[in-house]
């Protein structure tokens, strides 16, 4: 055999591998994912959404207190932290730019994004659960919006500096001050990347829920109480699916498909939007 | 009708009614371009930007395939066979036409890494023959002297005229019986380009080549046979001096006297 | 004026993200001194973990993260580069979108999905081919592989794609296949931004918790065996922080987070200075 169609043996080979680790991958993932939908589908009532939780057994048991906490969290944690990312984002690609400063809130930025989510629940609890002395839903929400705000600073940081420079020189020329031509220039350009960022940022924390198992801890009851443990979907969830109930169980399943449905729904919604401002 | 001379020696390659259409254009980028590329001499292609040029010349080594969607219709003979027809064995084919391209493509290995790559990819592994190969092809492309005592380091570490050298050294290395360019000397100095085309000069001897130039001094000073494209179609091809100075197509005089880029 | 205003808004908002890292690395550190200074150094190096007694060895603990990290390293980096070549050389376009856009997707479902999928469907397969409970240091090493896959198959994809156009051209005009120019170029040139994206999602997969916490076993002890049930530091922390009821039970485990935060900042903070950064100054 010459080296030649050595080579090109060798060349099926590992083109072969390659195709085989893709399809391994994907079936994993496929499993996974089929798993969920017909677990999660089985398990979906109309008690899920009329019913909050109870002990084990009762017929009339459902997902009504984890959802509205899961909003509640979600929510909150996003009023406190898209305004700091999308601020943050903007001081360093408008100001700060290419300073070591900026630089160096930009890489602490990148690698929190990465970090445990469990150990910034511990500090959470540090700081908020033990001087109030119980769990709380803006406990939680502040775990939550902790880990949002590097995801939306870097998205915000990303996204204003794609605007053209050019555009900022034109509304400087006319007179504009520096503020407003952020405001009126910027933001509108980057409009479509900002508003993903906060989406994915969304996402990103909707799914967590080791931030939450001792900040907002849970509860089995609806409850709309800041100042209270907060059910949320992913720490019921949790819960459920651990415990040796059944019906817990399949409670767990029918959250696991909602939530999961939510985030992708997020998801796709957020590279639409990026799609649609690309045309543009 | 385009003006073709008819070149009396032997040629390398012959194109025939060759078309050429990208994945999903609406027409054709070359249309039948019929045109003999004579061997042991320096054929420039010239043409605004959009031409064809570098198109055609990326068809000599089938280097559109890299892209699926692409489509050739007609011919190109080489060696007696369409290097076209899909049954081709491109990876033989691209030993014997080797390219050099617009910037200098060292890859991250050493000097003689680099030079040896294209014999080691033909199982060349003895080491004398590697060492006497490297050496002479080093020497044919003007870098022996500057790299003799560093053939070990990373090849990224010579400058941009010595690089592209480099990549001339790797491609002859293989023995290759035409050599495509691709404006080689775009992204060099003038010092540098200098050395590239005298280079090109001196290699005509063993290999025919094929140079792609949007400079027409540069064809004016290198090549024997000058090609003049535009939008895709071949409008005149002739000796270079008579080219340049007595054009026979308007278009080609409109060309060369700056009338449109 | 407004615009001194909107200065000091959009900064403090940044300074604010150096503010709370290190606060938190404070906060942590503070937490622990109770258990720092009642064991010493023994809290990282002894197996014993007995809350009953109020003695804390985290060794198993840690062992646990290490191990369970490294064997779902070896696990998925074959795998997620035979995927990042998959996508970038040999897919055609349809397929390239719709694997790429399929394993982004797939990356945003939650970690306790996997954990869930874990326990009730890959367990039982575990428990049939090895016997045991099937929870334990394999199971959590696999499941912790394939989700840590989806990262590591995207940033070492985007890695090879850094690799010019024109380089990989040049090998092709050469004579090479395509493993040819892989091996030779793409793999070389991109060298440092694969080695970084590998080394980024060993630093997310150290801080794992969910989807391990399902299938570890909770057992705090180091394994005898890759089937027998352990723990990992997530796993700790998140089974007995509500549990903890004594100071120095909460002092122990704030220093497990505290240990945690470093290994996992270390590792990340290697992967970007190191090989990320050389790849932005090599472009």
């Amino acid at each position: 055999m010459t080296a030649v169609q050595k080579r090109i043996i060798i060349n099926r080979l590992a083109l072969a591998f390659s195709t085989l680790s893709a399809v391994i991958a994907l079936a994993f993932l496929f499993w996974i994912l089929g798993v969920l939908v017909m677990k999660g589908v089985d398990a979906l009532s109309w008690n899920i959404f009329i019913f909050e939780g109870s002990p084990p057994g009762y017929e009339e048991s459902g997902l009504k207190h984890a959802l509205v906490g899961q909003l509640i969290l979600v929510g909150l944690a996003t009023l406190i932290g898209v305004p700091l990312g999308i601020m943050a984002g903007t001081y360093l690609s408008e100001y700060g730019k290419n300073s070591k400063l900026a630089h160096s809130i930009r890489d602490i930025s990148d690698i929190m994004m990465s970090a445990p989510s469990i150990v910034i629940g511990a500090f959470v609890y540090a700081v908020i659960v033990m001087p109030m002395g119980h769990f709380s839903a803006w406990a939680g929400a502040i775990a939550l919006a902790i880990i949002m705000i590097p995801v939306i600073l870097r998205t915000t940081d990303d996204m204003l500096q794609l605007v053209p420079g050019t555009l900022r020189e034109a509304a400087f020329a006319l007179g504009a001050p520096k503020y407003k031509v952020i405001i009126d220039v910027v933001y509108r350009g980057a409009k479509a990347g900002i508003l993903t960022g906060v989406l994915l940022g969304i996402a990103r924390v909707g799914g967590e829920t080791a931030p939450l198992l001792f900040t907002s801890f849970n509860d089995n009851f609806f409850t709309t109480d800041l100042n209270e443990a907060m059910p949320s979907l992913t720490v019921t969830m949790f819960n459920y699916a651990i415990s040796p109930y059944d019906d817990w169980q399949q409670l767990g399943w029918a959250a696991a498909f909602i939530l999961s449905m939510f985030i992708l729904g997020l998801n796709i919604l957020g590279r639409l939007i990026l799609l649609a401002g690309k045309r543009k | 009708m385009a003006s073709i001379i008819d070149i009396k020696e032997e040629c390398a390659l012959q194109v025939r009614n060759f078309d050429f259409t990208y994945k999903g254009a609406p027409a054709p980028s070359l249309k039948k371009v019929t045109m003999p590329i004579a061997k042991h001499a320096v054929t420039a292609l010239i043409g605004p930007s959009g031409c064809g040029k570098t198109t055609l010349l990326r068809s000599f080594n089938r280097m559109h395939d890299l892209y699926p969607g692409n489509k050739y219709e007609g011919e190109i003979e080489f060696e007696g066979r369409n290097i076209l027809d899909p049954k081709e064995d491109l990876i033989h084919l691209r030993t014997k036409i080797g390219m050099i391209f617009q910037k200098p493509t060292a890859f991250p290995m050493s000097i003689f890494d680099n030079v040896a790559y294209g014999m080691r990819l033909q199982g060349i592994k003895n080491k004398t023959e590697l060492n006497d190969r490297v050496e002479k092809a080093l020497k044919d492309a003007a870098l022996w002297k500057e790299v003799s005592d560093r053939l070990k380091n990373d090849a990224n570490g010579l400058s941009g005229g010595q690089q592209q050298r480099l990549c001339i050294a790797r491609a002859i290395a293989v023995e290759p019986e035409v050599l495509l360019f691709d404006e080689p000397t775009s992204a060099l100095d003038p010092i540098s380009t200098q050395g590239i085309e005298k280079l090109v000069i001196e290699l005509k001897e063993r290999v025919s080549i094929i140079i792609v130039t949007h400079n027409m001094q540069q064809a004016a000073r290198v090549s024997d046979y000058t090609g003049f494209m535009y939008l895709g179609d071949l409008i005149e091809l002739g000796h270079t001096e008579e080219l340049f100075v007595t054009p026979k197509e308007k278009l080609t005089q409109e060309y060369i006297t700056g009338k449109f880029g | 004026m407004i615009d001194k205003i909107f200065l000091n808004m959009t900064r403090t908002s940044a300074l604010l993200i150096l503010f709370i890292v290190a606060w938190i690395f404070v906060v942590l550190f503070n937490q622990s001194t109770e258990a720092m200074q009642t064991f010493g150094l023994d809290f990282i190096t002894k197996d014993e973990w007995a809350p009953n007694l109020d003695k804390f060895g985290a060794y198993a603990a840690i062992f646990g993260s290490v191990a369970s990290t490294f064997l779902a390293m070896l696990l998925a980096i074959p795998v997620a580069i035979g995927v990042a070549i998959f996508l970038s050389e040999i897919a055609h376009d349809k397929i390239k979108g719709f694997f790429g856009v399929s394993v982004e997707l797939l990356a945003a479902i939650p970690s306790v999905i996997y954990g869930m999928w874990g326990l009730f469907f890959f367990v039982p397969i575990l428990r049939d081919i090895f016997g045991g409970m099937g929870i334990g240091l394999l199971a959590a090493g696999i499941v912790l592989a394939i989700m840590i896959l989806p990262f590591m198959a995207a940033v070492t994809r985007d890695a090879m794609n850094t690799t010019p156009d024109i380089l990989k051209e040049s090998a092709y005009a050469l004579g090479g296949t395509q493993w040819d120019v892989i091996k030779d170029v793409i793999i070389p040139y991109a060298k440092a931004g694969i080695i970084g994206s590998l080394i980024l999602a060993l630093g997310r997969a150290i801080g794992e918790t969910m989807a391990v916490t399902f299938v570890m076993g909770n057992v705090h002890h180091t394994p005898g065996s890759i089937m027998d049930p352990t723990t990992s530091i997530p796993v700790t922390l998140a089974n007995e922080f509500t549990e903890a009821d004594s100071s120095l039970y909460f002092s122990s485990l704030f220093g497990l987070a505290l240990t945690l935060l470093i290994m996992s900042f270390l590792v990340i903070a290697i992967a970007k200075f190191y090989f990320l950064r050389k790849v932005r100054k090599g472009q």
